[in-house]
């Protein structure tokens, strides 16, 4: 393997190992609240989360860039302050990819959550326990499998990130580009074997993340 | 003996409205009642899972809920829940759900209750275990002692028994009755089974699309019903509409299906309608004597309430025989097809030869006419 293909591989990885962390820590609580509270709001966030499922992922990108961008909601005020955007870094392409994968967390945990009997929140309750210590001892432990497997599906999804990351990070080879950008590139410019090589790296990694999502399921049920 | 518990709640859902009012001393009182009566809705709001839109809850004079000025939360109530399919945790051992609700207390002392607990009730050997590789009866038993570990005011249970089969069940609601009285916590259960009631009550509390309609010792809601609907409740069978000939302090005289009844009128409650007016009654079914032919015409100081009717129906429950009788008089009879259900053992089924025999003569004393207050 070249070092460009070497870089983009541990570009990806680094980016889906964040991107998986990321998500853990928004997307958990937010399936826990999305599946125990009603709240006003709540349908809105519901399909905020969601949207990138179903947008093509250029259009998320763009949003991103509305949002993150030098001239953005978020990114004028960043850029103004310290001078820095994250535009064209690979802190863009984490932002992509987590954006991309919350959807899959979200869902999949929350259906978990929402799996779990309520007598059994109830009981904590009765015995002590507040909201806060019965999700932590009760309903998390017991919607573990789910949580899990909703993990594994968007460290799949923010592995083979490709539009909206290229929309915020671009394709800038040995800062921004991973993977799937890295084989959009050799195949436009006629590199077969190292489009070949990533691709078969990329399947593997695929196949073995969905055999564990698999596991995980059949435990789950 | 004192009120140990008292609740006023008001709780209106869409299509329902829960509105109760009762008190229980010491003991065991049971809410009884179909399904849908507001029963679990009332465990609910005792155990501060439900907010009541307005009332009163007080425990051993504990103001736990009070109009919109007090609602102290579950976790401060010192209420033990035992839930219906006992909801005991999966991922945690038999020792962890029984010391689940000792957290705050040291070390030491957690382990030291929670293993007096399985001990006496019988767990010890299944500490170690999972719920879901112990038997109805055990799980029963590790709800109970993880509600009763902490040491709770009341203990409440929610139809503890209705998730085991048939002969488990019986075993288990005197196994229950024996930990409640042994354990001397206050509790509450809830059952749409009478005989259950029966056998765990102190005091049972009858409940009827989200009211109660009686609250009463168990032996005294037996024997004296406070009305032809709480004895449809409680599923007393021939509970009988007739009309008053004449009442006074000690008798009631009633004619039904044109025959003349009497009556024992209840002292205590002096019921005292006027000729004429309609009167429901109940006999149960055991108390309905046959007339045997072998011995001679009936004599009168023995048998009084004397009527003649044909079995138009039998049906065989193991140990007793239910017989369906209608009797001789004209007019539709009183209960579809017959008029009197009579219940006797088997061997006076097969002694009498009821089988071929169906033109039976029968009593009822006075005694077990038991008139139901309009």
């Amino acid at each position: 393997m070249t070092a460009e293909s070497l870089s983009a591989l541990g570009l990806s990885i680094r980016v889906a190992v964040l991107a998986t962390a990321l998500n853990a820590a928004v997307g958990i609580p937010l399936a826990y609240v999305l599946a125990r509270r009603r709240f006003r709001g709540r349908a809105l966030i519901d399909l905020l989360v969601t949207l990138p499922l179903v947008l093509p992922p250029t259009v998320t990108g763009y949003y991103l860039i509305v949002l993150l961008g030098r001239r953005g909601w978020l990114g004028a005020p960043l850029y103004a302050a310290t001078g820095w955007s994250i535009v064209f870094t690979w802190y863009a392409a984490v932002v992509a990819a987590t954006v991309m994968a919350l959807p899959l967390l979200v869902r999949t945990a929350r259906a978990a959550i929402e799996s779990v009997d309520r007598d059994l929140e109830k009981a904590a309750f009765t015995l002590g326990r507040s909201e806060w210590r019965t999700a932590l001892e009760v309903t998390l432990p017991l919607a573990r499998n789910g949580i899990l497997a909703g993990l594994v599906l968007a460290f799949a999804r923010a592995l083979g990130e490709f539009g909206a990351t290229l929309m915020l990070a671009g394709n800038i080879p040995g800062r921004t580009t991973t993977v799937p950008l890295a084989i959009y590139t050799a195949v436009q410019t006629g590199e077969g074997g190292m489009a070949l090589a990533l691709v078969v790296v990329l399947t593997m990694l695929s196949c073995a993340v969905l055999v564990a999502a698999a596991r995980l399921g059949a435990r789950a049920a | 003996m004192s009120d140990r518990l008292e609740i006023r709640a008001v709780k209106r859902l869409p299509g329902f409205t829960l509105d109760v009012e009762w008190s229980a001393g010491d003991g065991v009182a049971v809410l009884f009642g179909p399904s849908g009566a507001g029963k679990t809705l009332t465990l609910q709001c005792l155990a501060g899972l439900l907010r009541p839109d307005a009332g009163r809850i007080a425990v051993d004079g504990r103001v736990l809920f009070e109009g919109g000025r007090i609602d102290v939360p579950p976790q401060s109530r010192r209420v033990g829940y035992v839930f219906q399919g006992y909801a005991l945790f999966p991922h945690l051992s038999v020792a962890e759900n029984v010391g689940f609700g000792l957290r705050d207390r040291p070390r030491a002392e957690r382990e030291t209750r929670t293993a007096a607990v399985l001990d006496r009730l019988g767990l010890a050997a299944l500490a170690a275990r999972l719920p879901a590789e112990l038997s109805g009866g055990q799980r029963q038993r590790v709800a109970l002692g993880r509600a009763l570990a902490p040491d709770p005011a009341l203990l409440l249970l929610d139809e503890p028994l209705s998730a085991l089969d048939a002969p488990l069940r019986r075993a288990l609601r005197d196994e229950l009755r024996g930990i409640l009285r042994e354990w001397r916590t206050a509790a509450v259960v809830v059952t749409h089974d009478f005989t259950e009631a029966y056998r765990l009550a102190d005091r049972i509390v009858v409940y009827d699309a989200g009211r109660v309609v009686q609250a009463a010792p168990r032996s005294e809601l037996l024997w004296q019903p406070a009305s032809e609907s709480v004895a449809r409740i409680m599923g007393i069978r021939n509970v009988l509409r007739g009309t008053v000939v004449k009442a006074t302090p000690d008798r009631i005289q009633l004619r039904w299906r044109g025959q003349l009844l009497e009556a024992v009128n209840s002292p205590t409650r002096s019921y005292l309608p006027p000729p004429d007016s309609p009167i429901a009654f109940f006999v149960r079914p055991e108390y309905v004597r046959l007339i045997r032919k072998d011995r001679g015409p009936a004599d009168p100081s023995h048998h009084m309430n004397v009527m003649l009717g044909t079995v138009v129906a039998d049906e065989d429950f193991g140990t007793t025989w239910s017989l369906r009788i209608r009797l001789d008089a004209p007019g539709a009879p009183a209960q579809g097809d017959y008029d009197v259900e009579v219940e006797v053992p088997h061997l006076v089924y097969e002694i009498l030869e009821i089988d071929r025999d169906r033109r039976w003569e029968f009593s009822i004393h006075r005694g077990s006419i038991h008139v139901l207050p309009a």
